[in-house]
């Protein structure tokens, strides 16, 4: 750190939340406004800040759906007035009104200690969407916590683990949780070995399969935490009798950029599609992950490469229901006794429209399968969302205000196990299950597909 | 970067508390730092298997091996793995093991 940046410092706050480099405190608010400019100016968020920005009712029907507000009443974890840091800067210098008439239409000035203020209440915001469901004006208040983390981002503002994380994944090692190539052989060799055990039969995970129908990418952090899940997966695609492949290249999902940069996210997309390219294949199967699915989803057409936009893009899930659907698995739910209950994960459910097909599944492979409430557009984050399950500094605020409301949720069903098919959400709730001493246990999707799936006849 | 001191000896580590140094690791760090991660008393012979076992995984691969794998190599389950490493394998094991910290969803 130089001198200038310590003197800088000096006045700064405590931040809940270790950046690697913050840019010096009397320089920010220029290089705020500078950058909110370029954003405004990018097309594809001109049109859609100009109508969140622009207006607000003050209506609070958003205090009435954050879990976060519900449970902490600090009024930095109210969604308006979250997005009113932003809203008033916005109008201040990018609206005529704004210029002309003050804070009698909204609008202020932005100070340091604004921004500062901005640092904390938008990495308190798990980027759920639950607010925007019954917003009158449809305001997507997680798009504006994003918008201001992307540009928090040019001042230094990134929670460290997650540039580390992205770095460590644009390097040469190449995957999130820097897993080295031969350590990923052995790994697949190790679960390949599993299956064998477990069914007798020889179920692959293949690698490298030029012109697979499937191109399967998981979170690469199920490599080193979610056997089941992966074992689930390949059990459900030898029975499906579907071609599939793993690249050795690139295995991993996670694309940490949808949190706090575009510039990152575009890299890490471009390279996930560039890898199922150079195998010819022409769908991309996101594993048990909400974020890297809605980004692969929602990104693909407008930062992915041109010659990428034809590839289809699907989540495990929807690739396991059309199986279902299509009579090429069939289940034996005895294998599943215990009472299962689903948790919605925000990425997949408000973020990618999946509902109904993980129910399908579960009803198809369980015997007993119980519904949280609420559920389906309604749920409850898991408090871990908007990649704030990886800020290690920020672990007894997702054990509190961040998960109580998922916690009492949880309590109140009393069921034995939760599938919650994604590696942020998988993380979190074991978490909140061991802080709050809750008598059940975490599991994916697949995990429960791949203890009643019937491979006989198979082998 | 932060300094931890155990048993009259000073090592650094990153701001989450692992080991900076692999090199610098020895049994003595692992025993002093063990009440840290919530171990009361000495490491048992099941604690040495576990750390010994991820040291040379580590060696080898780079990087800790699943957890999978961990539990059945060392012929336990994933209840006798938090009994011994309350604050859970990624964590407590990795650091007495003097493993670096691991990034993602871990």
């Amino acid at each position: 750190m130089t001198k200038e940046n310590e003197k800088s410092q000096e006045t700064d706050p405590k931040y809940p939340y270790r950046s690697e480099k913050l840019l010096p405190r009397e320089q920010r608010v220029v290089r705020f406004l500078e950058t909110l400019q370029e954003v405004l100016g990018a097309k594809i968020y001109n049109l859609p800040l100009e109508t969140y920005l622009g207006t607000c009712a003050k209506c609070n029907n958003c205090a009435e759906q954050c879990q976060v507000y519900q449970t902490s009443r600090d009024q930095k974890d109210l969604p308006a007035w979250r997005s009113d840091l932003l809203r008033k800067v916005y109008k201040k210098y990018f609206t005529t009104s704004g210029k002309l008439f003050g804070k009698l239409v909204g609008a202020e000035s932005l100070s340091e200690e604004d921004i500062d203020n901005m640092v904390d209440a938008f990495y308190r915001c798990n980027m759920c969407r639950r607010c925007g469901v019954n917003c009158p004006l449809a305001i997507d208040n997680a798009l504006i916590t994003r918008v201001g983390r992307v540009i928090l981002a040019q001042l230094g503002f990134v929670p460290t683990n997650m540039t580390l994380s992205t770095r460590t994944q644009l390097g040469e090692i190449g995957n999130t949780s820097a897993i080295p190539k031969a350590a990923f052989i052995d790994t697949l060799d190790f679960l390949e070995e599993e299956l064998r055990d477990e069914t007798g039969i020889a179920i692959p995970i293949p690698r490298d399969v030029e012109g697979a129908e499937f191109f399967f990418a998981a979170p690469v952090s199920d490599y080193i935490m979610e056997a089941d899940t992966l074992l689930g997966i390949a059990k459900t695609f030898y029975a499906a009798g579907a071609s599939w492949t793993v690249s050795m290249e690139n295995f991993d999902a996670i694309n940490y950029g949808l949190f706090y940069s575009d510039a990152d996210l575009e890299k890490v997309l471009n390279r996930l599609l560039e890898a199922a390219n150079s195998l010819k294949c022409k769908t991309i199967v996101i594993g048990e992950c909400g974020h890297s699915t809605k980004v692969a989803l929602l990104f693909q057409k407008i930062y992915g490469r041109p010659e990428y936009h034809g590839m289809k893009v699907k989540n495990i899930i929807e690739v396991s229901h059309s199986f279902l659907k299509e009579g090429r698995l069939t289940f034996d739910p005895t294998k599943n006794p215990e009472t299962v209950t689903y948790h919605d994960p925000c990425n997949l459910g408000r973020g990618s429209g999946l509902y109904e097909q993980p129910r399908e599944l579960l009803k198809a492979a369980v015997m007993h399968f119980v519904e949280m409430t609420p559920n389906r557009q309604m749920n409850y984050c898991c408090g871990g969302g908007g990649g704030l399950v990886v800020v290690e500094d920020l672990h007894d605020w997702r054990m509190s205000a961040g998960g109580l409301k998922k916690v009492e949720q949880l309590r109140a069903i009393g069921a034995k196990l939760v599938c919650a098919p994604c590696a942020n959400c998988k993380k979190q709730i074991r978490e909140l299950v061991q802080a709050h001493k809750l008598d059940m246990e975490v599991v994916g999707l697949h995990d429960l597909l791949g203890k009643a799936i019937v491979l006989s006849g198979k082998a | 970067m932060p300094q931890i001191e155990l048993a009259g000896k000073t090592y650094e580590v990153d701001e989450d508390g692992f080991l900076q140094e692999l090199d610098k690791w020895n049994k003595e760090f692992a025993q002093a730092y063990a009440k840290n991660e919530g171990i009361e008393g000495q490491l048992t012979e099941e604690h040495w298997k576990i750390i010994n076992y991820l040291r040379d995984y580590f060696q080898k691969f780079g990087i800790a091996p699943m957890i999978r794998k961990l539990v059945k190599d060392n012929g336990i389950d994933m209840k006798r793995l938090y009994e011994l490493f309350p604050t859970g394998p990624a964590k407590g094991a990795c650091k007495l093991a003097g493993l670096s910290k691991p990034t993602g969803c871990v």
